[in-house]
């Protein structure tokens, strides 16, 4: 596409004269003429560049004379042929950092005025005073990167303890699901017996209700039948003193039991009644209420209520069921409680599971942070009370890993809406402590939560250069 | 926060997303405008007294009667130098002085001798120099008329609005009584009585004739009307000490249809008539929450309208700083192209007119009238009055990534290195309230930013710069060494009583400096030096924030009329409170590195003339579509009233915007005077690299593009500077004959030579776009596609589309090495753009300085590019000055171009040679590849 012919070689005299100048200042700072064509490339790049008559151009979309490489002028879409200026929009400079790591910058970084390469390199034409820096970067490089793998192989060792810990520590919570699951088994066989008599009973008193009549509707029309059979407790047709005793009382006094005079009064001066005499007396002596009354009963005679049906029997039997309920529902409480807890993924070894009954604490500034792990994240400021920075949601890590970050959600409500959440970042450390936490928006923290069983091994690749 | 902030944000928050329109008075319930605006035309009490007629060479003065209560008013009429007519009318004898507006003016405008052409018992006739411009001065009743030639260009007082409320006693105090009766002695010698008698008995005269009372109220038509001597609005109470004292005054535009201007609204481009609901309201306010496309009140205020029809711009300036309304109507208004026809049908074809009426509260008419005749002459008048635009440092004019708030040092830096990872460049990063000592300005917190040195360092290694708040509500503290200076000198604003304002604001309890004296302007500078502003540097600038003045319990969210400015009273001063904040605060920056570095200081409000003291912004907007929508034509109303440096908050500051319009934002403001990103303190993060890498790579695009053409922004600056000519156009100002542009307001020109049409539709397939020009021809400047001007072209867009065409005939220079800032490019080499008109001709400029020193004055580059007759050459505008600079001319793209067989670079040293180059002749663009010329001296290229 480019015109080059006739015209091209007096107009690359005149560029001859400029590139001299050019290549006198580069003498000066880099030794020799050829650094310019090499410069910025890497050392796997190098056989795109070896000097021929033409370069074409890494992406095939062009051809130019090989003068044109790193000539300060942008002549392929891709960049290639200015690895070591910044003329071209898309390059990029290979910064050679001897004794450091290499590595690429873009383009646009080289000869602006600022130190990129620790070897200087990408300021060769500037009035930027760099320094050769990668010794000492790499010197800190090494240092850190030991650092770091003392770090790692320490952390390593304590996530395996931690895994065997976790592991005894599943087992052991495994266990405690089976004790508790036996014992609710138990309490259910209890409940069910109880329910079973409840049941007998209430049935009985459905049926006695019955008898009794259906309701205050009935009560008066009633003949007396029902409550001679109520009072005839041995159900022999006639009242006896005892009876009489037992289920009537004084309107004014019910507490107290009916003295055997009185009892035989109400009997009609004899020991016995039957239903006829019971019709013809007492029943009027009942309806009318003003002296004595069925024991239990508000006004009327006949009008019975549960509790004396179920009488001394039916109370203990209620107060018995009703412990063994609340132990059934502890008890239920407390297995899915645990349950809860087992489902959550506390990684492939359990190796998380150590954390969740830990809190940690940070103090930020005014706000003293609180993360306990697999439950909640609080924060509290030095006056005032816990504000909820999220409950547990779920692991959020890369695909690579998602054991890397945890998210909490659901925590109090935003001033705009929305509710406060917490990203916890988990990094490799040799203890377990809580390093940072930051709120980058209102109402969404990051923490940096530090524990050995962050270590991966991965870990142990960084640092080494791969080239692209 | 404080309890009551919190409660006023609660109440501010609660319910929908708009402002609260109760919290700002409408016309009626401002007593002024309401008495006002309840004057009908038609009638009208002044009278000129043409035997009090005085001719200087100067001026012409000439008192004019009130015949209903015969208070004399004095017009001073002036012809200023460069077709400006100044009008201003203030009363013969007022009670006490009335406020006129020092400052904005600067200097006392040149004049130019006014002659009598005639003069009868009707009037008189004055001649205003050049081209048959005529002031027809009308006795009874009193009016003026501008003419050129038999038509009339403007009228005053056509309609009888002009109304002068004199400054009077109280009538129920006692002082009142006695002068008011001694005065109806003085003028009724039969009623024998004596100013030596007691008083007591005057009061008591006044009494016992109540008949009397009667007639002389009657004489004066005084009715007392609520709110002439005190006026509550919610809460607040106003006392008004001085009574009634508006001004107002209304103007005709005969064959005029387009008015545009009295920023700040969040309106259209083209002024709407007012007639049926509030007039424009010019108040400076911090209004929560604004709505769009109404005439209230916002931040700034610039009283100057400008008329517009095809053959000629006229502008008014209204020099007033209290409260001001503006009222629009308009014989055309409202009819429909049927009413239109009928008219012309039945020979009623009257002149299209529009009338505009100004009133103000206080002041005096001070009004200067820019006849003319073209826009540019209207730009040139007005900046030979206010000024020009800064000329700001060219990191300014690059991008600014701001926050409320960047937490702490560390989030800096993180940010910082954001944009390099992601390799987007940027100039400035900001600091909003939070990052001082408890809303203490001019400290740091001393946590999160405990070492501010060290992260200001840290940016400078970058090239880069910040920018942190500096308000001006001081915190009543007396451990706040700032306060308490302020204090001992005495410097704070006093209330109604006496004692030292105060009102609530970000700090809690604050104080308001009194920035209307020179005296605290200049100690408020001085607090900018490097060793006052601790842990200030070189690359720290300012942002002048709540500076309406914002009293969030004050009324209308602003200070108290009866406030005391020395002397004035608030209402006075007003709308110049925040102008002055500005003049203070760039001052400052300018005298820390003695004189040398140009300033750059960001303000919310302003007035006439803020210009000068650098950049203004929309205020607090919302990420809504509508938003972005109205930056266009709210910054082009700011340019055309001289105010160049204007932008609005990028993504919205309110609310969280969607990621296409985040994303349409950036590519709207990447061509927008000021660029910035700013976000409320509630809202989510949004730096350019959240929203994955597709929409990074689009910001980074929009942003990119800005860096591109910087050379061509700085030089639109650079001539703003110079002559006052907006940077962002409105179409009309270019094309002022071709009705089709005068109200467009979703496209723009920057400087002549880009035209822009930004995508502000959600989920748009298309624009459509007007290229202007019946000859011309604009360059898409992407595709480099040809397409003829005078049409509505319509563009399907995706959504890394942003129109920008680049007129035929014109050059634009480029730096297509976009790196981290706009210094790191400092050296960098440019690219020429040169588009052909059908002529085959076009013109440009190149504009070189160091970019950052007042040095530009005399040492810079200014080369005109010109292409004719297949020769591009560089002549240097400026010998005298002296530059030198690194770059060079790396490649130079012409567009439209043909073939040529070969090409060759002479420069000034004689030396020629040839030039390979590229030819593409699907699109007719011909590339020059690498002339290498450096950008500052003499060269020309042959195409053969």
């Amino acid at each position: 596409m480019f015109e080059t012919g006739v015209s091209g070689f007096l107009s690359s005299d005149m560029r001859l004269h400029i590139s001299l100048t050019f290549i006198i200042t580069i003498t000066a700072s880099c030794g020799t003429a050829d650094s310019r064509k090499i410069r910025g490339i890497s050392p796997s790049y190098k056989r795109f560049y070896r000097e021929r008559k033409s370069f074409l151009c890494i992406d095939g979309s062009k051809m130019i004379p090989f003068e044109q490489v790193n000539d300060d002028y942008c002549d392929c879409e891709d960049g290639s042929d200015e690895p070591g200026t910044s003329a071209c929009p898309r390059g990029r400079f290979y910064c050679t950092n001897l004794s450091f790591r290499p590595h690429y910058i873009p383009s646009s970084r080289v000869n602006d005025g600022i130190c990129d390469c620790c070897d200087a390199s990408d300021e060769y034409n500037s009035h930027a005073r760099c320094q050769n820096t990668c010794w000492n970067l790499g010197q800190r490089e090494r240092a850190y990167v030991e650092g770091q793998m003392r770090t790692l192989d320490e952390g390593l060792q304590l996530k395996q303890q931690l895994i065997e810990e976790g592991v005894l520590l599943w087992r052991e919570k495994q266990a405690q699901l089976r004790e508790l699951q036996q014992v609710a088994e138990d309490l259910q066989i209890k409940l069910e017996e109880h329910r079973r008599k409840k049941h007998e009973a209430e049935r009985l008193r459905e049926q006695t209700l019955k008898a009794l009549g259906a309701g205050d509707s009935s009560v008066r029309r009633e003949n007396g039948s029902s409550t001679f059979n109520f009072l005839d407790s041995n159900k022999d047709g006639s009242l006896t003193v005892e009876e009489v005793q037992a289920k009537v009382a004084l309107v004014h006094d019910e507490e107290r039991l009916l003295s055997e005079d009185e009892a035989v009064a109400l009997l009609g001066g004899g020991r016995l009644m039957d239903l006829t005499l019971f019709q013809h007396t007492l029943w009027d002596v009942l309806t009318k209420a003003d002296s004595v009354k069925i024991r239990g009963s508000l006004d009327a005679a006949g009008r019975v209520v549960a509790e004396d049906l179920e009488a001394s029997d039916g109370e203990w039997e209620a107060t018995n069921q009703k412990k063994v309920e609340e132990a059934y529902d502890t008890v239920n409480m407390e297995i899915s409680d645990l349950r809860k807890k087992l489902t959550i993924d506390y990684g492939p070894d359990w190796e998380f599971l150590f954390l969740n009954s830990q809190c940690y604490k940070l103090k930020v500034y005014e706000y003293t942070y609180t993360l306990c792990p697999f439950n909640q994240v609080t924060q509290r400021s030095t006056a005032g009370a816990d504000v909820s920075l999220g409950r547990w949601g779920m692991w959020a890590g890369t695909p690579h890993n998602q054991y890397s970050q945890m998210v909490y959600e659901s925590g109090e409500p935003c001033w705009q809406g929305g509710s406060r959440s917490t990203t916890v970042t988990l990094t490799c450390g040799t203890e377990t402590a809580l390093r940072s936490v930051r709120e980058p928006s209102k109402c969404q923290y990051i923490m940096d939560f530090q524990t050995p069983v962050a270590c991966q091994p991965v870990l142990k690749q960084r640092g080494i250069h791969s080239e692209l | 926060m404080a309890p009551v902030l919190v409660l006023w944000l609660a109440v501010s928050l609660s319910g929908t997303w708009a402002v609260d329109k109760g919290n700002f008075k409408t016309c009626d319930q401002s007593s002024f405008c309401k008495r006002q605006r309840a004057l009908k035309p038609g009638e009208s009490p002044y009278r000129a007294l043409l035997e009090t007629m005085e001719l200087t060479n100067t001026r012409l003065t000439l008192q004019l009667i009130n015949d209903n209560n015969k208070v004399r008013l004095l017009l001073e009429l002036y012809r200023l130098q460069g077709n400006i007519t100044r009008v201003k009318i203030n009363e013969l004898k007022p009670l006490k002085l009335r406020y006129e507006v020092p400052d904005v003016l600067i200097r006392d405008p040149p004049t130019e001798p006014l002659s009598l052409l005639s003069q009868d018992e009707n009037g008189v006739v004055l001649s205003l120099g050049a081209e048959s411009q005529r002031v027809i001065v009308s006795a009874r009743p009193f009016r003026l008329d501008i003419m050129e030639g038999r038509e009339v260009l403007m009228s005053l007082n056509s309609r009888g609005l002009l109304a002068f409320e004199h400054l009077r006693m109280r009538k129920d105090t006692f002082s009142y009584k006695v002068t008011s009766t001694v005065a109806s002695v003085w003028d009724n010698i039969k009623r024998v009585f004596s100013s030596s008698q007691a008083d007591p008995e005057a009061e008591k005269k006044e009494e016992t004739d109540p008949a009397k009372q009667a007639e002389t109220a009657k004489e004066e038509e005084e009715k007392v009307e609520d709110g002439m001597w005190e006026e509550t609005f919610k809460s607040h109470s106003d006392s008004k000490p001085n009574g009634p004292s508006a001004v107002s005054l209304d103007f005709s535009l005969p064959g005029v249809e387009h008015v545009y201007g009295i920023p700040e609204h969040a309106d259209t481009l083209r002024l709407k008539t007012t007639e049926n609901g509030d007039p424009y309201r010019l108040y400076n306010l911090d209004v929560f929450q604004y709505e769009l496309y109404n005439p209230m009140a916002l931040y700034g205020a610039v009283p100057v309208m400008l008329a517009h029809n095809a053959q000629r711009t006229t502008g008014i300036f209204w020099l007033n700083a209290a409260e001001t309304w503006v009222d629009i109507s308009s014989n055309t208004a409202g009819k429909t192209v049927f009413g239109k026809m009928l008219d012309y049908v039945q020979g009623s074809s009257e002149t299209p007119q529009t009338d505009v009426r100004w009133i103000s509260e206080s002041g005096i008419i001070d009004v200067f009238i820019m006849l003319g005749p073209t826009p540019k002459d209207v730009f040139a008048q007005y900046a030979s009055l206010t000024g020009t635009q800064a000329f700001p440092p060219l990191a300014a004019v690059g991008y600014h990534q701001c926050r409320w708030n960047y937490n702490d040092q560390e989030d800096v830096t993180s940010v910082d290195a954001g944009f390099d990872e992601h390799d987007i460049p940027y100039d400035y990063i900001w600091l909003d309230i939070e990052h001082t000592d408890g809303k203490r300005y001019f400290t740091w917190d001393p946590h999160k930013f405990a070492s501010p040195k060290e992260m200001l360092q840290g940016l400078m290694d970058k090239k880069r710069k910040m920018v942190a708040i500096v308000d001006p509500h001081i915190k009543v503290d007396t451990n706040y060494k700032i306060h308490n200076e302020i204090r001992s000198r005495s410097f704070y604003i006093k209330n109604k009583d006496g004692g030292d304002y105060e009102g609530w604001c970000w700090p809690g309890s604050a104080g308001y400096p009194d920035f209307t004296r020179a005296d605290m302007r200049d100690w408020w500078a001085s607090m900018f030096a490097y060793d006052q502003y601790e842990g200030s540097m070189e690359n720290l600038y300012t942002w002048n924030d709540m500076n309406e003045p914002s009293v969030f319990n004050g009324p209308e969210v602003t200070m108290h009329k009866d406030a005391l400015h020395g002397a004035w009273e608030h209402r006075d001063v007003h709308n110049l409170y925040g102008f002055y904040v500005q003049m203070a605060t760039a001052e400052g920056l300018i005298q820390r590195s003695g004189g040398v570095e140009r300033p750059f200081v960001l303000t919310r409000a302003f007035f006439a003339g803020s210009q000068r003291y650098g950049a203004v912004w929309t205020g607090d907007n919302a990420a809504e579509w509508d938003h972005l929508k109205v930056s266009i034509p709210m910054c082009l109303s700011l340019g055309l009233v001289g105010i160049s440096f204007c932008g609005a908050d990028v993504g919205g500051f309110f609310k969280s915007p969607s990621t296409e319009l985040l994303v349409r934002w950036y590519q709207t403001g990447a061509y927008q005077p000021f660029f910035r990103a700013h976000a409320h303190l509630d809202t989510p993060r949004r730096e350019p690299w959240l929203f994955g890498p597709e929409n990074t790579a689009l910001i980074r695009e929009a942003v990119r593009q800005r860096y591109t053409l910087l050379p061509y922004w700085y030089q639109q600056f650079y001539h703003a500077h110079r002559t006052g000519q907006p940077i962002m156009r409105p179409l009309w100002v270019e094309y002022p004959e071709d009705p089709a542009t005068f109200a467009l307001d979703d496209e723009f020109l920057i400087g002549r030579d880009l035209l822009v049409h930004p995508v502000t539709e959600e989920g748009a397939r298309g624009v459509t776009a007007y290229l202007p020009g019946k000859d011309e021809v604009w360059f898409d400047v992407h595709t480099f596609q040809k397409h003829n001007g005078a049409q509505n072209l319509y563009i399907p867009v995706t959504i890394s589309s942003i129109p920008v065409f680049q007129r035929g005939g014109s050059i634009i220079p480029r730096k297509i090495r976009v790196r981290r800032s706009s210094s790191c490019m400092m050296h960098d080499p440019y690219t020429l753009y040169v588009a052909l008109n059908p002529q085959r001709t076009a013109e440009g400029e190149l504009y070189i300085d160091d970019g950052h020193t007042f040095n530009y004055e005399k040492e810079f580059i200014h080369r005109r590019l010109s292409f004719a007759n297949n020769l591009l050459s560089s002549v240097n505008l400026a010998p005298d000055a002296q530059f030198s600079t690194r770059s060079w001319i790396e490649r130079i793209v012409i567009l439209g171009a043909s073939k040529p067989s070969k090409v060759i670079l002479k420069t000034d040293d004689g030396q020629e040679s040839q030039l390979e180059f590229d030819f593409d002749s699907s699109m007719s663009v011909l590339t020059l590849r690498k002339p290498g010329m450096n950008a500052g001296v003499d060269w020309n290229v042959m195409l053969q």
